[in-house]
């Protein structure tokens, strides 16, 4: 069973969330900053990562990156962010380029909102396509 | 046109002469007074500025000559026609110089006398007017005068900056606070081209303004003076057209707008932080009731009812926000009214706490209270009501289980103090540095299932200051708050 980390300040969120995922046969857990997002992370040991930018600061989402990715279960694992900073900020990060992969120290980039059933259907076939 | 009768003086010691001139002028409308010796002469020709003046040379007391001098001594402009039986080339000469008009010898014939005093008259009258024109010029003069330094006062004592140029580009006027509000330390002189002196984008609308042919009303412009403060001002450039219809320069009215500004940039963050505040709940929402809707988790009903009942909470913590949002706006806009009467301290306290009766069982709380007799303040009820729910609800929301709310209130100075203590989950000294910032929500493991709008303490602040009053607060994290209220008591 496929394990999903999800951190993310929007406590309704990981309610819509966590049973879309359950029911999908993914095992789910949720963490609310990135201190807890650090710390489910080593407990956890997570199969791919979900990861919001701005929860209490605005960095936190890529200081949490950061850290995940400076591990060498971080540099195994698909790390995704998914924030809605691009609407608020009207800026938008990518990962087109592996410079800037390497930048935002992520794999991938979802701009909110995006169902659960989307996320769902997106982590089946992009990230654990066998 | 009527002129008043020109005034004729005749000096002569000769009876025959006085009144034989006398009935010849006066058979010309003109009116005569006569002086029959020297030094009456001169007393009745200085008392009086007579259009015209005969005198004699020769007379017994004094000279013809010394009365001439005298008058003219007086009169500069005086007209004096000297006549005698005893011509001589030395006295036409003397006279002459004395400013005499005309020397004339004796006998002359009426008609003779009436032509040199018509045309003495004609001479009169032009002085007459010179002089009544110098006069209005002078007058003029000094009005014009007084009227441009008016000008020049107001306009330098004007906060506004103003500033003209000619068509050619220079400066012709400008004032001090022109000087100040675009920051130009150096003095300018009058006639430089404005080009040396200004920032660049001001110039370069000049310079298109000036250049350009079409005519144009009134254009504005932001400029941001850079170092070393921010600073905006607005810009406003006028034509100046002539009389003949061409622009013939500019005149630029220059107002610092940076307070505005600063309000704007407020404004504008208030209503992002509020609109993204606003969008929260309901886009929480939405995700349950999609959930719902799509049958997602199949149609296993627990969890539905429970998305429900989250949708419904989130719903009326929507509602709750758009009510803060709504009082704030009332009190800054000043539309608020407020019906101030004499409320005691303790019933107002007693009445917000019945009123949480359901939420105080939820959380086992236990409430001390402590109330100091005959306390009051003169406000509006409501208000006062709006001010305790909020600081009770959030002693209550922000408490743990089983845990306390201790209230007293005493009189300290001319302040009522009420002090509103909990046992909750407290601040950390940043949270507590932001507590009254607009939407400022503490985030952490306690707080997340909190519903608030962040706007609570805003509106706290907002009362307390409308009533001239304080607020204190005290906090330790986990261990819990203290919120002090100070409002000035009535007696």
């Amino acid at each position: 069973m496929k394990k999903i980390l999800m951190v993310d300040d929007d406590v309704d969120l990981i309610e819509q969330f966590k049973p879309v995922f359950e029911q999908a046969g993914y095992e789910f857990a949720a963490a609310y900053n990135s201190r807890e997002g650090l710390e489910t992370f080593k407990k956890f040991e997570p199969d791919a990562m979900i990861v919001d930018l701005s929860m209490e600061h605005f960095d936190s989402g890529f200081v949490l990156c950061h850290r995940i990715k400076a591990t060498e279960r971080g540099q195994a694992i698909p790390v995704i962010i998914m924030t809605s900073a691009g609407q608020d900020t009207g800026y938008r990060f990518g990962t087109d380029t592996a410079e800037e992969k390497n930048w935002i120290k992520a794999d991938d980039y979802l701009e909110k909102p995006i169902s659960p059933r989307d996320l769902v259907q997106y982590l089946g076939e992009k990230i654990f396509k066998a | 046109m009527s002129t008043p009768k020109a005034k004729i003086l005749v000096v002569d010691d000769e009876l025959g002469m006085r009144e034989g001139m006398r009935r010849i002028l006066e058979m010309q409308n003109l009116q005569v007074d006569t002086a029959d010796n020297g030094t009456q002469g001169v007393e009745m020709g200085v008392a009086y500025e007579y259009d015209l003046y005969f005198i004699d040379l020769k007379m017994p007391d004094l000279d013809g000559t010394e009365v001439l001098r005298s008058i003219k001594l007086a009169y500069p402009d005086a007209i004096c026609i000297v006549a005698t039986a005893f011509a001589s080339i030395d006295s036409a000469v003397t006279t002459t110089q004395l400013g005499a008009y005309r020397y004339i010898p004796k006998p002359f014939d009426p008609d003779e006398l009436v032509h040199i005093v018509k045309i003495a008259l004609e001479r009169r009258e032009l002085i007459l007017q010179t002089r009544r024109l110098q006069e209005e010029r002078q007058k003029r003069m000094i009005e014009i005068s007084r009227e441009q330094s008016r000008l020049r006062t107001i306009i330098s004592a004007l906060d506004d900056g103003i500033l003209v140029i000619n068509q050619q580009g220079e400066i012709v006027l400008f004032n001090k606070a022109f000087l100040s509000l675009l920051e130009l330390k150096q003095t300018i002189a009058v006639g430089e081209p404005f080009q040396t002196v200004l920032p660049q984008d001001m110039s370069k609308q000049i310079e298109a303004l000036l250049s350009g042919n079409e005519q144009f009303k009134s254009i504005q412009q932001e400029i941001i003076i850079h170092p070393p403060a921010e600073k905006v001002v607005m810009a406003n450039f006028t034509p100046i057209i002539g009389n003949d219809g061409t622009r013939i320069g500019l005149v630029s009215v220059i107002r610092d707008i940076t307070a505005l500004k600063k309000i704007d940039v407020l404004r504008s963050q208030f209503v992002n932080m509020a609109a993204h505040e606003l969008k929260a709940p309901l886009s929480a929402v939405q995700g349950y009731l999609e959930l719902i809707v799509d049958k997602a988790l199949g149609q296993s009903t627990d969890l539905y009812d429970h998305y429900l009942t989250r949708s419904l909470d989130r719903t009326k913590a929507l509602v709750s926000l758009i009510n803060d949002l709504l009082n704030i706006s009332r009190m800054e806009a000043g539309t608020l009214r407020r019906e101030i009467t004499s409320l005691d301290i303790q019933n107002l306290i007693e009445q917000t706490l019945s009123s949480f009766d359901n939420e105080l069982k939820q959380h086992d709380l236990t409430i001390k209270t402590e109330f100091e007799n005959n306390l009051h303040v003169l406000a509006d009820q409501h208000e006062m009501q709006r001010l305790f729910n909020h600081l009770i609800g959030n002693a209550i929301k922000y408490n743990v289980q089983n845990g306390s709310i201790a209230i007293s209130t005493n009189r300290d100075g001319h302040y009522v103090k009420i002090a509103i203590q909990d046992t909750g989950i407290g601040m950390t000294p940043e949270e507590k540095a932001r507590l009254f910032e607009d939407f400022f929500r503490a985030k952490n493991e306690y707080t997340r299932t909190i519903t608030g709008t962040g706007l609570g303490l805003t509106i706290v602040k907002k009362i307390v200051d409308a009533y001239s009053g304080m607020i204190e607060v005290e906090s330790e994290f986990e261990k819990g708050s203290t919120f002090a209220v100070f409002l000035p008591a009535s007696e």
